[in-house]
């Protein structure tokens, strides 16, 4: 391609603008952002030969507290290491999935990977036990009990496992999601 | 897949490509793929009209994405939204939300008067003409009475002449036509939303209790700052562990219980509306004593009474309710949201209606200039509603931070703030046809709201406890807006214009016997020029006649019913589904 990290030509962009839901302003945003992580040796390399380590992508504000953001990078890094460092075009896929514009089908199916802790394509009790952890937080008097997370988890499976099978699936999960129109504007992290 | 790609049309391609949960590298060799097959197959002929019309569509496709980001660039506080839903998250940001929104009818509505109004007759005529002695003092501006009752800003200073420059512009049909375009336009925009929310938010959606809905859909991925996902992380674990305990001990209430608590309903809904209609007598007989036309100061200074004892009713009351909804017991915490918001209505709507009944019925026959007198007590009440919400928010917010700490931080309440922001906008769409710039004042409030609101929010409160239905409370606000409020606007300017006489020494409509008179003059000249008979006969067989708004209400009736049966019979199918996946 030969553009180097610093600047981005205008057949990329509009090839970007075509296959993400980010508009021109929300592709350069997140340009100029991903440059200010490379290290200085980089900046003079091909940008599609790059990846940040996922601790340095963990720097940024909008992904530090966030409860999930170690399965957000797992998921979106193509790397074959599975490492969750990310190129700058799965940066780009993260910032679409996570627009504003996003259809809600790329939101769940998105979060459901997300959710996923095991990667194995259901969402059985050890996921869900990883999920209620996550969203209740660490210290001791906000952590459930056994007793109180065996219920939970009873209850989530009672009311979204419609086949009845013990896990909750991509359609059962899409299902849920459908339901709930505050599902699309929670699921968003603008630059 | 590929196949079915390139059977699309270039721009549903592009959508259904983007609309592929797969990585950036998989898309774009799923497009090259796509890209290769359609130029190996194309055939050689054609291929000049072709490229043209490609180059067309691509040209076409570029242009719409720079007016998409031109429009994200210029939306109006875009930086400091994206901050408070980082903070506070998407429920408290529909509140400002709502601002912005009623911000651009108040725009439209100021244009829109502006133009085709206001801009007329400054034009022909430029200079209020003051009876001798009455300057500009400075309780004008807090009464809305003396000078300014003789400046365009109340229906008064409006001619009924038929302007005579550039072409002939007759006034009187301008400005009927004009508030009636703004109503139009108005309601319109309202059912729109209203239906698109509705058919978003409430039909399909889950019940807010369920775990399901708790854990997969209710984590806020906007909020970013570190204190406020801690705080939801403590909500949530304590919200869950709320409900859990409450399911393991599912308690019947027994008899007595239930008697008590019933009898607890009925004393505070008998004593909200017994509360609400003293307030509406209690306006009642304070309009009739402060009932005098002359014009001292201190009579002036007089009128200032009514709207003063308006705003605190409004600002007082409510927290009765509250504290009555404090003793009450509710099963779950949207009823209890319902009620309260409930009982408010009734509380604005009988100040409200005693309000329009005295100027309908008392101010009109009395006074010999009573639109403009109307415009001024409503002038009056938007201003002391503003004053009286800043107050609020300034002891209610600021002061109670510093003072009574001990109360604790205080909630950004949604429900209640953007119900005073419905109230405002309802006096503003009652004045239109009394005093056509009131849109301007309604456009500064909202404004100078955004700014107090926002530091108050920043400084003041925290997030809401209860991580609500954000979509939902916003569709029954929305229901809230048209209903009540908006149509309850439109038939008393309706009332207005069709039964009562306008005055006859000032006005556009002076000397008719009511406003919809002027249409029919206008109807009467066009016939007797015999010109535009579509218009004649518009007029006379469809807006006159009673069968043909019969016919159109028996039509969307059964229009209603048969989409009702289609939802039944829907429902049962979506039962008959669920059964045949289990088994």
């Amino acid at each position: 391609m030969g553009t180097t990290a610093s600047q981005l030509g205008k057949d990329l962009l509009s090839e970007y603008q075509e296959l993400t839901f980010l508009t021109k302003q929300e592709i350069l945003l997140a340009h100029k952002r991903y440059t200010e992580l490379l290290l200085k040796e980089d900046l003079a390399k091909d940008l599609s030969s790059i990846r940040v380590p996922m601790a340095k992508i963990l720097t940024l504000p909008e992904l530090k507290s966030n409860p999930f953001r170690q399965r957000i990078c797992r998921v979106f890094s193509t790397s074959g290491l599975n490492d969750g460092s990310l190129s700058f075009e799965d940066f780009l896929d993260l910032l679409s999935a996570f627009s504003d514009s996003a259809t809600m089908e790329i939101k769940s199916h998105y979060a459901f990977r997300i959710f996923d802790f095991d990667d194995d394509g259901t969402l059985d009790s050890s996921d869900l036990r990883n999920l209620v952890n996550c969203l209740t937080g660490e210290t001791n008097d906000t952590r459930l009990t056994n007793e109180e997370m065996r219920q939970l988890i009873k209850n989530i499976l009672e009311e979204s496992d419609i086949d009845k099978d013990g896990t909750v699936n991509l359609s059962e999960f899409q299902h849920v999601i459908s339901r709930s129109p505050d599902f699309v504007s929670s699921f968003k992290i603008v630059l | 897949m590929v196949k079915e790609l390139v059977d699309m049309s270039t721009r549903e391609r592009i959508h259904a490509i983007r609309d592929l949960p797969m990585s950036f590298e998989e898309k774009k060799s799923i497009r090259s793929q796509v890209l290769a097959f359609k130029s190996a197959n194309q055939s050689p002929h054609f291929t000049g009209f072709r490229d043209f019309t490609e180059n067309a569509s691509v040209t076409l496709r570029r242009w719409g994405y720079s007016v998409r980001s031109a429009r994200q660039t210029l939306q109006l506080w875009q930086g400091t939204m994206k901050e408070i839903g980082g903070r506070f998250g998407t429920s408290v940001l529909t509140y400002f939300m709502f601002l912005k929104w009623l911000l651009v009818f108040n725009v439209v509505s100021f244009l829109i008067n502006f133009g085709f109004i206001t801009i007329p007759l400054l034009v022909h005529d430029h200079t209020p003409n003051l009876p001798p002695n009455v300057n500009f003092r400075g309780l004008e501006i807090l009464t809305g009475a003396g000078y300014f009752n003789y400046t365009v800003m109340y229906y008064g200073s409006y001619s009924n002449e038929t302007l005579v420059g550039l072409g002939e512009y007759n006034l009187q049909l301008a400005y009927f036509f004009t508030i009636s375009l703004y109503m139009v336009l108005c309601g319109v925009a309202l059912i729109f939303s209203m239906a698109k929310s509705f058919k978003e938010n409430y039909v399909l959606s889950d019940p807010a209790s369920s775990s399901a809905w708790q854990i997969l859909c209710s984590w806020d991925f906007s909020i970013v700052n570190e204190r406020a996902i801690t705080q939801r992380k403590n909500n949530l674990s304590v919200q869950l562990k709320e409900s859990l305990s409450e399911g393991a001990q599912t308690e019947m209430l027994t008899r007595s219980e239930k008697m008590k608590h019933f009898g607890i309903h009925l004393g505070s809904w008998l004593l909200s509306t017994s509360l609400a209609f003293g307030c509406g007598s209690g306006i009642y007989f304070l309009c009739q004593t402060t009932d005098d036309s002359s014009w001292t100061p201190l009579q002036e200074a007089e009128t200032l009474l009514v709207p003063f004892v308006v705003s605190l009713m409004n600002l007082v009351v409510p927290l009765f309710y509250s504290l009555f909804n404090k003793f009450e017991v509710y099963s779950n915490q949207r009823k209890q949201i319902y009620v309260l918001l409930v009982r408010n209505v009734i509380l604005k709507i009988s100040i409200l209606s005693i309000l329009c009944y005295y100027w309908m019925q008392v101010v009109a026959k009395k006074f010999s200039c009573w639109e403009s007198m109307v415009g001024q007590a409503l002038y009056r009440l938007v201003l002391f509603d503003f004053l009286f919400l800043m107050l609020g928010s300034f002891f209610g917010e600021f002061l109670r931070k510093w003072l009574l700490p001990n109360l604790g931080v205080p909630e950004f309440d949604v429900a209640r703030n953007v119900f005073e922001l419905i109230y405002a906008q309802t006096l503003v769409w009652i004045g239109i046809y009394f005093s056509p710039l009131l849109p301007v004042i309604q456009i500064l409030k909202c404004f100078i709201f955004f700014y107090v609101k926002k530091v108050s929010l920043a400084q003041n409160c925290q997030p809401p406890r209860r991580t609500g239905r954000a979509a939902q409370m916003q569709t029954i606000l929305i229901a809230l807006l048209f209903f009540p409020s908006f149509v309850g606007a439109l038939s008393i300017v309706a009332y207005t214009a069709w039964s009562l006489t306008p005055s006859k020494q000032c006005g556009p409509f002076r000397g008719l016997n009511n406003t919809f008179g002027a249409v029919g003059i206008w109807i009467d000249n066009l016939q007797q020029s015999s010109s535009s008979y579509w218009v004649i006969w518009i007029y006379h067989h469809v807006i006159r006649s009673e069968v043909f708004y019969f016919f159109l209400a028996l039509i969307v009736i059964i229009i209603i019913y048969i989409f009702w049966q289609v939802t039944q019979g829907r429902k049962q199918l979506i039962v008959q589904l669920r059964q045949q996946i289990v088994n």
